[in-house]
């Protein structure tokens, strides 16, 4: 039988990481995944991604997948498309099925990285065609270019349902409210803000009531929880959408750990039935390992750390490499896996309650509870200053491990120090140039240039922009507020791209000055 | 705990005790190892309601319970058994073949059972999904077949209605005697339970608990792996088997096809829990293809496997124990209990109530393996 | 030792009965809930009487809607109810594919 030193199940970012940390060690290693294209999660990702420089920040997460299978291929790596693997028996063999037939094969080492599958919730009317997971609604978008409807209620406010909040309006889809039962924003506050600006209502404390529709979605109906979870009769609301997107969470996607035997546990904090793993990501049986959301729900670049964990590992366990360069390998991998652990949003953090943040700033409430910070809340943060001529607000309120805005900046304008999760603060000793690298590298788009009085009685702003059409210099419109709240009439004075921007377009408005701290967004108007 | 009866084993031989006891009106307690009722065998096999291919003597047992209770489960459960009596082809397609099945259809034919050989034509007749491979047959019209786990699930519901007393995840290692009697059990977690009569019914278990006082049933475990499609258009109703019995299984109610496997390295699995093997799957479906072509487009969506309890001479023990007073085996099946498990229910309850049984149970005793 | 006849309180009908939890094999929320009342106090016993979770998906779904139920019946926190096993194959196979299997491609 055919026999590898590692077998790897799954070419997400673990698997594809595990696979190069591996192969680079000199071991023969095959990766199966079931999808025609490889990457898993990866290549639906359009966004840039957040972190430090050194773990792939502010690359777009399909860039990630193809330098990452880029890397796999160049150490030879066999990476097997449209192979389903449907077992995985003891001396672990590992049935596949590719093309027509199935082939047994042996791994002197195993890796699951089967990843996760969507939750789902129920309420009357769920079953209709029309009621999709967000996860499904972007492969559909972003792998398959088809959209998934045109009008969209989204629930659930965590990253995925922000993210996809906006992908979907990146598609052409209008986003008519995001709903999420839980009291407070679960995602990235930088994620609601960009989703809120463009007119997005978020309703928190609220569930679906039903969905309506004979054969297919025509609307649905939301309503107030209280704090048991009941709607409040009285607090109903009715949208007409063709689509209903899920985005409650996921699960682990674990059978076939369970099928080979190993130990397993339900442990709510990994989000599901994970099997239990030690610091290298090895489960009860020698040689299986097990990485990335499938021994527990966290983010890409979590996975692809564990990943590579498991590699190296593997690596040691094979004798390719000894145990002291196995014990200092994993110990760089796990500094950066504690850096990616920081935070208010890490995995310890979850269910607790934040006033504040490590710099001692309260935390905006709005931004909780509506996806935007009001105009008297926005001060308070260290990103948020005031000076003549172009100058960058940053409006990033929230601990989260991200730090690219800091090396943007060729002044050095923009800090955030050695602790990747403190606020960005700014520098008034340096000057901005309003190069505009800051606005283009932020991956949550929290960052603007603002020229607050140009001596005419207006101010400009430039915002992330990366929506289509891209509006031309000339272009009237609308200005939003933070809220997406229609402010004051606005023109396009600037567009700027370049390849380092990586496709997010900066659009400078011109608008009165008054708005310069209120106007957010660029909302052309309907060409006659 | 006290009962009057206590039955160690919740599998569908336990679960229909435990039924027919409680009907009585007798205060019945079921004991079971695993987290889940009918774990074993009784959730895990293929569905035969079978007389033909039957070892004489356990033939009475199921054509008891062919005439007697499978037309009436379901009503009797307040479950849907599935069960249909569409009759039973054991397919083959060489001379050995031929060979195989007319020994079986001579022996059963002496039993008094409708049995008979039939041609491939006619079992293509019978069966329109039959590939031109078929060339023989033995073909038995009364034979059928039901749904374990909603046979299992269902006599545990109405016992459980009933009154029977289920308790779960809770092993019992130890028999103990009393003044001569056996009235105890004792669990691992140091829980004893007491009763006048236990009926030990706990699958290849049962031999370990049974050693506790002194009685040894010579069996050992073996596995049996089986697997299921998806639902299709009803397409046939009979029980299948072959020759080589490399596969059986029919078509349910739900309309997926469940069909038993045997690869032949069965015996050989190692110990521990049951898992299926790597390639009897395959294997099953090269045989089943070869039938039947045109079940190969339909979807496998699951295999599982689970031990049998299989006896040196491969009939099961239903029987008292002369030197173990109180203590009642049920035990031994070997793969096919289902069949008969709602007879196997009715005589041990009246086992239990010192009761005349409904069918003579002598040449299942204990003892036929002592010395001559 | 888990006692199958403790009291967990009789069956109450909830408007959203009808509702369907497990969509391949269609089993509604009130045959959950009955089946519960009825002495299926695990997952496992539940699909075997119910077929949840046994359809094409295998559970993908609604295995956590499932255990949401049966916990919410039981009184019991979701974890404490075990899943069904992971069985092969992983995903549905047509038996023709199956069929062919081999050591070497």
């Amino acid at each position: 039988m055919k026999r590898y030193d590692m077998i790897i199940v799954g070419a997400g970012p673990a698997g594809l990481s595990a696979a190069i940390e591996a192969a680079k060690r000199g071991m023969k290693v095959v990766v199966y995944d079931e999808n025609a294209k490889p990457g898993g999660q990866l290549f639906k990702q359009i966004h840039k991604f957040f972190g430090s420089k050194e773990h792939k920040a502010k690359i777009r997460g399909f860039h990630i997948g193809e330098e990452l299978l880029a890397e796999a291929n160049s150490l030879g790596v066999e990476v097997v498309l449209n192979a389903i693997v449907i077992g995985l028996f003891p001396e672990k063999e590992v049935t596949v099925k590719i093309d027509d037939h199935v082939e047994h094969v042996k791994g002197d080492t195993v890796l699951i990285a089967t990843g996760a599958s969507e939750n789902m919730v129920t309420f009357p009317g769920w079953t209709l065609p029309g009621v999709i997971g967000a996860g499904a609604a972007q492969t559909m978008m972003n792998l398959h270019g088809t959209l998934p409807g045109k009008r969209v209620l989204m629930l659930g406010s965590g990253n995925v349902g922000l993210v996809v909040s906006f992908q979907l309006m990146q598609a052409g889809c209008e986003v008519v409210a995001l709903a999420d039962a839980a009291p407070r924003v679960g995602g990235y506050g930088v994620h609601a803000a960009k989703v809120a600006r463009c007119g997005v209502p978020f309703y928190l404390s609220h569930t679906i009531v039903k969905a309506d529709g004979d054969e297919y979605v025509t609307g649905v109906t939301i309503g107030e929880v209280d704090k048991n979870w009941q709607v409040i009769p009285g607090t109903e609301k009715h949208f007409d959408v063709d689509t209903i997107c899920l985005a409650v969470g996921l699960s682990p996607m674990s059978k076939l750990a369970d099928m080979a035997g190993c130990a397993m546990e339900d442990n709510p904090a990994k989000a599901g039935f994970v099997p239990t793993v030690d610091k290298y990501g090895e489960t009860s049986i020698s040689g299986i390992y097990a990485a990335g959301d499938v021994s527990g729900i966290e983010e890409a670049s979590s996975a692809m750390i564990e990943g590579r964990i498991a590699g190296i590992a593997a690596a040691a366990k094979l004798g390719f490499i000894s145990e002291e360069e196995c014990e200092a390998e994993v110990a760089k991998q796990e500094t950066a896996l504690d850096g990616l652990r920081q935070g208010m949003f890490a995995p310890g953090m979850r269910g607790k309650m934040i006033t504040e943040t490590e710099e001692g700033v309260e935390i905006s409430q709005n931004l909780l509870k509506k996806g935007f910070v009001a105009d008297e809340e926005i001060e308070r943060f260290p990103g948020v200053t005031h000076n003549t001529g172009v100058h960058p607000v940053i409006e990033c309120t929230q601990n989260i491990p991200c730090n690219p805005c800091q090396d943007a900046c060729p002044k050095h304008c923009i800090k955030i120090g050695s602790n990747i999760t403190a606020l960005p603060a700014i520098d008034p000793e340096q000057k901005c140039t309003g190069c505009g690298m800051c606005v283009a590298s932020c991956s949550g788009q929290a960052i603007f240039l603002v020229n607050e009085d140009c001596g005419d009685g207006t101010a400009e702003i430039t915002l992330p922009y990366e929506f289509l059409p891209l509006p031309e210099k000339g272009a009237k419109g609308t200005a939003l507020s933070r809220s997406g709240e229609a402010v004051c009439e606005a023109e396009v004075v600037n567009v700027r791209s370049a390849k380092a921007f990586d496709h997010t377009h900066l659009l400078t408005m011109k608008v009165p000055k008054e708005y310069a701290m209120k106007a957010r967004f660029f909302k052309e108007a309907a060409k006659s | 705990m006290n009962s009057d009866v206590l039955i160690i084993g919740s599998g569908i031989i336990g679960c229909a005790a435990a039924y027919n006891l409680a009907k009585k009106g007798v205060k019945v307690t079921v004991i079971e190892a695993s987290s889940n009722i009918g774990n074993g065998g009784s959730v895990r096999n293929g569905g035969g309601v079978r007389q033909s291919g039957r070892d004489p003597r356990e033939l009475p047992l199921v054509m008891y319970a062919i005439k007697n209770i499978w037309p009436n489960l379901s009503e009797m459960l307040d479950t849907n058994v599935e069960y249909h009596q569409q009759g039973n082809l054991r397919l083959g397609s060489t001379e050995r073949h031929k060979q195989i099945l007319d020994g079986l259809t001579e022996r059963a034919v002496k039993c008094g059972l409708d049995v008979r050989m039939i041609d491939g034509k006619e079992a293509r007749e019978i069966n329109p999904y039959l590939s031109d491979a078929v060339t023989c047959a033995s073909w038995c019209p009364t034979d059928g077949h039901a749904n374990p786990l909603t046979a299992t699930m269902g006599y545990y519901k109405m016992a459980r209605r009933l009154g029977a007393h289920f308790i779960s995840d809770e092993k019992i290692v130890e028999l103990r005697k009393h003044k001569g009697a056996v009235r105890q059990a004792v669990a691992a977690s140091g829980n004893v339970y007491e009763a006048d009569r236990i009926i030990l019914a706990a699958g290849f278990e049962s031999r370990a608990i049974a050693n506790t006082v002194g009685i040894d049933v010579p069996m050992q475990p073996v596995l049996l792996e089986t697997l299921v499609t998806e639902a299709v258009p009803p397409m046939f109703w009979q029980m299948l088997g072959t020759a080589d019995a490399d596969f059986y299984g029919h078509q349910t109610d739900h309309g997926s096809f469940v069909f038993g496997l045997n690869s032949g390295l069965e015996p050989y699995a190692k110990p521990g829990k049951p898992v299926s093997s790597s390639i009897a799957a395959s294997a099953a479906c090269r045989g089943i293809m070869h039938y039947f072509p045109s079940l190969e487009g339909i979807k496998v969506v699951r295999t599982w496997a689970g031990w049998m309890d299989s006896c040196a001479d491969h009939v099961p023990v239903i029987s008292k124990v002369d030197e173990c007073p109180g203590l009642i085996l049920a035990c031994g099946f070997t793969g096919h209990g289902f069949g008969i498990s709602p007879a196997v229910g009715l005589v041990l309850s009246q086992l239990a109530c010192d009761e005349e049984t409904a069918v003579d149970l002598s040449a299942l005793r204990y003892d036929r393996f002592a010395a001559k | 030792m888990n006692d199958r006849s403790r009291d967990i309180g009789e069956f109450v009908p909830q408007p959203d009965d009808d509702m369907i939890v497990c969509r391949c094999e269609e089993i509604t929320k009130g045959e959950i809930r009955r089946a519960v009342h009825d002495g299926m106090f695990t997952l496992t016993e539940i699909r075997r009487y119910l077929r949840t979770g046994m359809g094409l998906c295998q559970g993908q779904t609604c295995t956590k809607l499932v255990k949401a139920i049966v916990s919410r019946e039981l009184g019991v926190r979701p974890n404490e109810l075990e899943p069904a096993t992971g069985r092969a194959p992983m995903r549905p196979i047509e038996m023709k594919i199956l069929a062919k299997d081999k050591e070497d491609a």
